[in-house]
């Protein structure tokens, strides 16, 4: 008895001292901004590879979105994620549509 | 009427077909070798053509009505046109009465051959559809490639993370059941519940543990390297970096005393002292050769007596054994975060007592599940400390320091505001006046201009003056 009267007394938990997890308010920005960054990029490649028929800007695109989405936070929309994926894939179809050359490199 | 109607439609269909021919001739030239001995007749012929179609033309129009046939003629007469050109001993049989079924086998000849041009023509464009010739795609080859090795790495980066955290859980959960009442709750349940492992993202993951003495919560944030991220892992082959484990513990208010303290490696101390609100304003930087911990460290505290009560020989020995994994440890009972980057702020923001632990993963990146074991007693370090700060009590002289110091800042922050409050005040005056000037400026009717003026001034008038107070006495 006095062993587990001793153990208790060591115990450091206490049962009724338990407070619930507040996740951080959702607007507060976080460390990392590179999902967003690379989220704007991409719609704005994309927007400039449809208007101006640029094919590798609809390529960097692609690329800005898939690296928006490896960084994406889980408590981030999946739909605009999936929306600005959507859109960079568009603008690469639509400017092989109406241009089927293959693209020169810079080179 | 009817012969001039003719004459332009024939004129028009005349011209259509010479532009077809050009089309056809050039195209002749470039694709039938056979013609090819031709080319510098190229102009002639196109001019004979010409001339030919003319004649035949004007000779027709008397006599043939039909557009049709005159159009097939007229196409006849073209091919009749080359014909001629070719060989001048094959001028008798451009007669057509004679020889027009032969004409339009020898016309169909070089017709088919032009027709068969004409698919030429069309069909140059075709190709890139048509013909599976990748190999002019090799940059498309090269982008799809580039994705899918990024999609790769992105798989297996995601994997290791999530094996490293879950290593992690694996090797602290006996310690931490042992000190907390539930250790992994969401939030998001109806009741507390245990053993949720929270990922924010593929490469940050929480665990939330509440119900001990003196402690709020405790937070443990895993904040692994970004190996889902191919660019991430490039730039990491050029600056090594490692994954971190920051445990943020919220302490009861009551259980600890008034003092701000932290023990950091040189860089990481620079950085805090500039960004956190309570280092910023309480901290100073002291010496640590009184201290038996290593010099890449750099102590920053408020209180020295503070210091030497927790600096005792079980956290220097820490320290030293295990200086190349403690990145930080920051005990604040003013903590409110990273320094603001608004200049205005309306109210003094919200402070809490934590203590703060930032810890390396050995081996630099190139972590193992099996390594997350070593990392062990660091955890055991931060339950020391957490009972050590709750046990600390200051002096009546260091607590009074405390209290002036925290009391100096506060005045700071209020006159800041004031400050800012009066010069709000003063631009918005500044704002009424100019846009009543304007009003003043801008009124036609004299009588109102006269009146506006008026008001102005007795305003002036009262400004100067000071206000002078009337008491009731008696």
């Amino acid at each position: 008895m006095s062993n587990e009267a001793k153990n208790n007394v060591n115990d450091p938990r206490r049962p009724n001292k338990i407070i619930r997890y507040k996740a951080p308010a959702q607007g507060t920005p976080s460390d990392d901004p590179t999902p967003d960054y690379m989220n704007l990029l991409g719609m704005i490649f994309s927007m400039c590879g449809l208007m101006m028929k640029l094919k590798w800007c609809a390529w960097v695109a692609v690329y800005c979105s898939f690296i928006s989405f490896a960084n994406s936070r889980t408590s981030e929309d999946t739909k605009q994620m999936l929306s600005s994926f959507m859109l960079s894939i568009s603008a690469v179809v639509m400017s092989y549509l109406q241009n089927p050359q293959p693209m020169q490199p810079p080179w | 009427m009817k012969p001039y109607f003719l004459v332009t439609l024939v004129l028009l269909c005349g011209w259509l077909t010479t532009c077809e021919t050009a089309a056809n001739q050039h195209d002749a030239d470039v694709d039938d070798n056979e013609f090819a001995e031709f080319e510098e007749f190229d102009d002639e012929e196109e001019t004979t053509t010409v001339k030919s179609h003319q004649e035949p033309k004007e000779r027709k129009v008397d006599t043939k009505t039909e557009d049709v046939v005159s159009k097939d003629e007229i196409e006849e007469e073209d091919d009749d046109g080359v014909v001629e050109s070719e060989d001048d001993e094959f001028e008798h049989l451009q007669d057509e009465e004679e020889f027009e079924g032969f004409d339009k086998e020898r016309g169909s000849s070089p017709k088919s051959k032009g027709s068969e041009k004409l698919p030429d023509l069309e069909i140059a464009k075709v190709p890139l559809h048509l013909r599976t010739n990748w190999d002019s795609f090799y940059v498309e080859m090269l982008m799809i490639a580039g994705l899918g090795v990024y999609f790769l790495n992105f798989l297996a980066g995601k994997t290791k993370n999530s094996k490293l955290a879950q290593a992690w859980l694996g090797a602290h959960k006996e310690l931490l059941d042992s000190n907390f009442s539930i250790v992994g709750d969401d939030g998001t349940q109806k009741e507390a519940t245990s053993g949720t492992l929270m990922k924010e993202s593929e490469n940050v993951y929480a665990l939330w543990c509440s119900g001990r003495a003196h402690v709020e919560g405790m937070l443990v944030e895993l904040k692994l390297l970004k190996r889902q991220d191919l660019i991430n892992v490039m730039l990491r082959m050029f600056k090594p970096a490692s994954d971190q484990i920051v445990i943020t513990v919220d302490m009861d208010k009551s259980s600890m005393d008034r003092f701000v303290f932290a023990v950091a490696q040189k860089k990481a101390a620079l950085r805090l002292h500039k960004d956190m609100n309570d280092l910023s304003q309480f901290a100073e930087k002291k010496n640590v050769d009184r201290y038996e911990i290593p010099s890449s460290y750099q102590i920053l505290s408020e209180i020295g007596e503070a210091n030497q009560t927790l600096l005792d020989k079980k956290v220097c020995q820490v320290l030293t054994k295990y200086e190349g994994l403690i990145e930080y440890i920051h005990f604040s009972d003013q903590y409110s975060g990273v320094k603001s980057q608004e200049e205005t702020q309306s109210k003094l923001p919200e402070t809490k007592a934590v203590l703060l632990f930032c810890f390396n993963v050995p081996d630099k990146g190139k972590t193992r599940p099996s390594d997350m074991e070593f990392v062990k007693p660091l955890l055991q370090f931060v339950f020391y400390c957490i009972d050590k700060v709750s046990r600390l009590q200051l002096g009546k002289e260091a607590r009074g320091k405390a209290d002036k110091n925290r009391q100096k800042a506060e005045e700071v922050f209020l006159k800041s505001i004031h400050s800012q409050r009066q010069e709000a005040a003063q631009s918005r005056r500044e704002e009424k006046r100019r846009a009543e000037k304007d009003r003043l400026m801008n009124e036609e009717d004299p009588e109102k201009a006269r009146k506006l003026e008026d008001k102005e001034a007795k305003r002036e008038l009262k400004r100067k003056i000071p206000k002078v107070k009337m008491m009731k006495v008696g």
